[in-house]
């Protein structure tokens, strides 16, 4: 989140060390700035999730009744039955002592107990985060691969047919709301000509192996993780193609030239290189914005993911569950961008000098 | 007087300009094209739909006839009187959604870069924390928390575009700061917000309204996509409403049934999106000359 605000100095100078050990001061500096604004981020989203079902109007409690006993066709819960169950979840106690109670729960990794599943939500969890990390991770890859390789060629010949075809084309596929590109790739693809499953992670009851199990599941991401990479391609394309343009002027560029480099050589290791850099952000962005969209994939190909939990909880009202969720995906997002933040200074050695 | 002439003949050279030429580049075009029909068909939408888009006016999952052009859903409602009426709901949420968006995150951005200091360092901070916080997830939560009624999806959508539009926002004012014409009013006495109100937020037309063209597309699209996932309300008409009671439908994907029921609104949400991007990526060709290079 912060990699745009850190002033890149163009001229590396040499590192000045701290008392002539370890790293150099200023990069100590940014890395505690780094950590700071992350653990501050990391407090706010903790207390967000805390406060917002009970600061928001309409109290948990009821909503919880009303989508329970909708289902059922009552339409009164009796006044005990609603003390005892405010007690069940400790809605009776002062905020204060919730609270602390969340906190504590949290810090043993403890997220509450789901309502619909009755089951504790970190065990529901740990089943699903696998899946989302195989379809989040897929698609992240395919997006950087075709993002990438469109980006050098339309960059290399901006201006050009290809590059106007590219980017019109991009425009195009990258502002289609997931939700309506995976309900035509499941119909058509899925169900008119069956070349994917039409749901799920791997097929049921079947044995097959280890390496068809693995051909199996890799049948059943394709679809969902090809439809979210659409979602990405377009700014990894973008990056890397501004990147790749505003290399063609440059010097080495033109010196490499002279030497008489063949074309391909010239794209690839020096013009394409040196765009790279800014990808590498894109890609942790494109990590957020992922966590969103399985929430939509993951209902339509039925994947069971967490985006899936996220929706399957939202239609029973279980909010322990939906926070939950929440909460896991906002950390693994902060995750990601920690770590990028972290590794870019290692990538680009004039950042954090 | 002459100031004021001078201020005339000033704009309109600026009219002539080769860049208000430009406006007639074809994505903007294609764009304005996009959101013309919308706003044609939302407007007219008592007048064009055949059927009161709630009414029970044929039998359930009917082929398209030239009763119902593109049939009837579930429990026999007219498709295409539901399509017209929704370009409606979409057009008043993205409208309005991007209105709010772009009026707090512009008095916020705008306000930081101009007074600086202690002020400035404080709001970019909560901009960076609103910034980390992963979007959809957040915007699906509250939905779920307080129900999908029109209000609430706008004030979601407003709540999730702002901060990013106070950042860009608020670093052009502070480019435009330093620049002549602002310090001259400052030194003329011109107040904080008089400066903003004359001087700031017209200079920064061109990003503000590539920006409110931008969250008209994603409000759009968020309002679909909440009704899409059963947040919706399910009293309004609009296209993620429908998408959402097809894909409910068991067996929605059986036969040519989709073509006439998903599709039309999938297409229709995916047109109102597009139609707005392309009216901001027109913008900002006109406007950023960068952009053409590409960075």
């Amino acid at each position: 989140m912060a990699i745009t605000d850190v002033p890149v100095q163009e001229i590396a100078l040499p590192s000045v060390t701290a008392g002539g050990t370890g790293m150099p001061r200023l990069r100590r500096r940014r890395l505690r700035s780094i950590l700071v604004s992350y653990l501050a981020t990391l407090f706010f989203i903790v207390n967000l999730n805390f406060f917002l079902p009970r600061v928001l109007p309409g109290n948990a409690l009821a909503v919880m009744i009303g989508g329970a006993t909708a289902s059922r066709g009552t339409s009164e819960v009796s006044t005990g039955a609603r003390a005892q169950l405010a007690h069940y979840y400790g809605f009776d106690r002062p905020l204060v002592a919730q609270y602390g109670q969340y906190m504590a729960d949290l810090a043993h990794g403890d997220l509450g107990t789901s309502i619909h599943y009755n089951t504790p939500v970190r065990r529901l969890m740990r089943d699903r985060l696998r899946w989302s990390l195989l379809l989040v991770v897929s698609s992240m890859v395919l997006a950087t691969v075709i993002g990438m390789a469109a980006g050098v060629h339309s960059g290399w010949r901006r201006g050009q047919r290809l590059d106007r075809g590219f980017l019109g084309t991009f425009v195009l596929v990258g502002n289609f709301p997931v939700y309506v590109i995976a309900s035509f790739a499941l119909v058509v693809l899925g169900v008119k000509v069956h070349w994917f499953p039409l749901g799920g992670a791997q097929t049921a009851f079947v044995n097959y192996g280890v390496p068809g199990r693995i051909l199996d599941i890799a049948r059943h991401v394709a679809l969902p993780a090809a439809v979210m990479a659409l979602q990405f391609v377009f700014l990894e394309y973008l990056v890397m193609r501004g990147g790749v343009v505003s290399e063609l002027g440059s010097d080495h560029l033109l010196l490499g030239r002279a030497k008489g480099l063949r074309d391909r050589r010239l794209k690839y290791r020096y013009a394409a290189r040196n765009a790279l850099l800014p990808v590498v952000t894109v890609v942790a962005l494109n990590v957020g914005a992922a966590a969103g969209a399985s929430i939509f994939v993951e209902r339509i190909f039925a994947y069971p993911g967490l985006g899936g939990l996220m929706f399957d909880s939202i239609g029973y009202r279980d909010y322990p569950a939906m926070q939950g969720c929440f909460l896991v995906i906002s950390l693994a997002v902060l995750g990601v961008n920690l770590f990028t933040d972290l590794l870019y200074p290692r990538l680009d050695p004039r950042v954090g000098r | 007087m002459t100031g004021v002439v001078s201020l005339r003949r000033g704009v309109s050279a600026r009219l002539a300009s080769p860049r208000w030429r430009q406006l007639r580049s074809p994505l903007l075009v294609a764009g304005a094209v996009i959101v013309g029909l919308l706003v044609v068909v939302a407007v007219a939408a008592p007048v064009l739909a055949p059927y009161d888009p709630r009414a029970l006016t044929g039998d359930s999952l009917a082929r398209p006839s030239a009763a119902h052009l593109l049939g009837t859903n579930a429990v026999g409602q007219d498709i295409v009187s539901q399509l017209i009426w929704g370009a409606r709901t979409s057009l008043v949420i993205g409208v309005v959604g991007a209105t709010l968006a772009v009026t707090v995150g512009a008095l916020v951005g705008v306000g930081a870069g101009l007074v600086g200091g202690l002020a400035d360092t404080v709001i970019t901070r909560v901009i960076d924390l609103f910034l980390a916080l992963p979007g959809l997830p957040l915007i699906v939560l509250v939905a779920a928390l307080l129900g999908g009624s029109r209000t609430v999806v706008i004030l979601v959508v407003a709540n999730a575009g702002w901060p990013q539009i106070a950042r860009t926002l608020r670093s052009q004012a502070l480019t435009l700061r330093e620049r002549g014409f602002v310090s001259a009013a400052r030194g003329f006495g011109g107040g904080g917000f008089y400066v903003m109100r004359r001087h700031v937020v017209p200079a920064m037309g061109p990003v503000i309204a590539s920006r409110w063209v931008d969250w008209a597309s994603v409000a759009i699209f968020l309002e679909s996509g909440l009704a899409f996932l059963g947040l919706g309300d399910p009293t309004t008409i609009s296209w993620g409403q429908m998408l959402d009671g097809a894909l409910n439908y068991q067996g929605w994907y059986i036969g040519n049934l989709w073509t006439w029921w998903v599709l039309p609104a999938g297409l229709a949400i995916t047109l109102a999106v597009i139609g707005f991007t392309l009216i901001g990526v027109g913008v900002e060709q006109v406007f950023n000359p960068r952009w053409a290079r590409g960075s």
